[in-house]
């Protein structure tokens, strides 16, 4: 694996473990942040144009 | 979603619902860091109705109040939520021993780590193992606890097998 590679994936991991340490009321903040984000991109035909081309 | 669990909230106070625990993507998020959801899997006591457990108490409850159903899920503030019997002792258990906390200042409850992950291996799809990985890679599973929860409900063959399909073969 190349070092950059492995930089990538511990900060992922270091990112992984400071969003999981969070409150659970600031995490369930994120979650409806996420999820009217995915809301938003369902209603703009993004993901079916994108699985149209898949 | 504070607002949804005070409506869960209500209703138990109301004695629809007993005893009642976050599963799922959003009980998850309680031990592991968030992950996109566009949904609230509630287990819950059910009230008995002869020998079949019923969900209509719920649906009824809430509809009254203007909740609308749409499938499997109602729709509680804005989150379609699914309510889900605790049909086998493993998840009676996982109710039993669920952990309080709150939602700026609104009480619920969120099963354990281990439970969670009993019941993802359980159920057994691949977005359940997905859930197994997350936990065992995050280090937050007590292993004994876990040893126990899986020996007393059956689970340990299957656990072996998961170890070998999925962790042991990855490294």
């Amino acid at each position: 694996m190349s070092d950059r590679m492995r930089k990538i994936l511990e900060s992922k991991r270091d990112m992984r473990q400071r969003l999981a340490a969070l409150p659970f009321a600031e995490k369930v903040k994120l979650l409806e942040q996420l999820r009217d984000r995915s809301r938003a991109i369902a209603a703009s035909g993004l993901k079916r144009q994108s699985s149209h081309r898949s | 979603m504070k607002a949804t669990f005070a409506v869960i909230n209500q209703m138990q106070a109301d004695g629809v619902i007993g005893k009642y625990a976050i599963g799922g993507a959003v009980g998850a998020t309680f031990y592991l860091e968030p992950v996109a959801t566009l949904d609230i899997y509630i287990f819950v006591s059910f009230q008995k109705a002869g020998s079949l457990l019923t969900v209509s108490p719920i649906y009824d409850y809430l509809t009254a109040r203007g909740f609308k159903a749409e499938k499997e899920y109602i729709i509680i503030e804005s989150w379609p939520v699914q309510f889900l019997p605790a049909g086998n002792a493993l998840v009676e258990e996982a109710l039993a021993l669920a952990v309080e906390t709150d939602l700026e200042d609104v009480r619920t409850w969120v099963m354990t780590a281990e439970h969670l992950t009993a019941i993802a291996l359980q159920i057994g799809r691949t977005k359940d193992h997905t859930w197994i990985l997350k936990f065992i890679e995050s280090g937050t599973l007590a292993p004994d606890k876990l040893d126990q929860i899986l020996a007393r409900h059956g689970l340990l063959a299957k656990w072996e097998q998961f170890g070998h399909k999925f962790v042991e073969g990855n490294k």
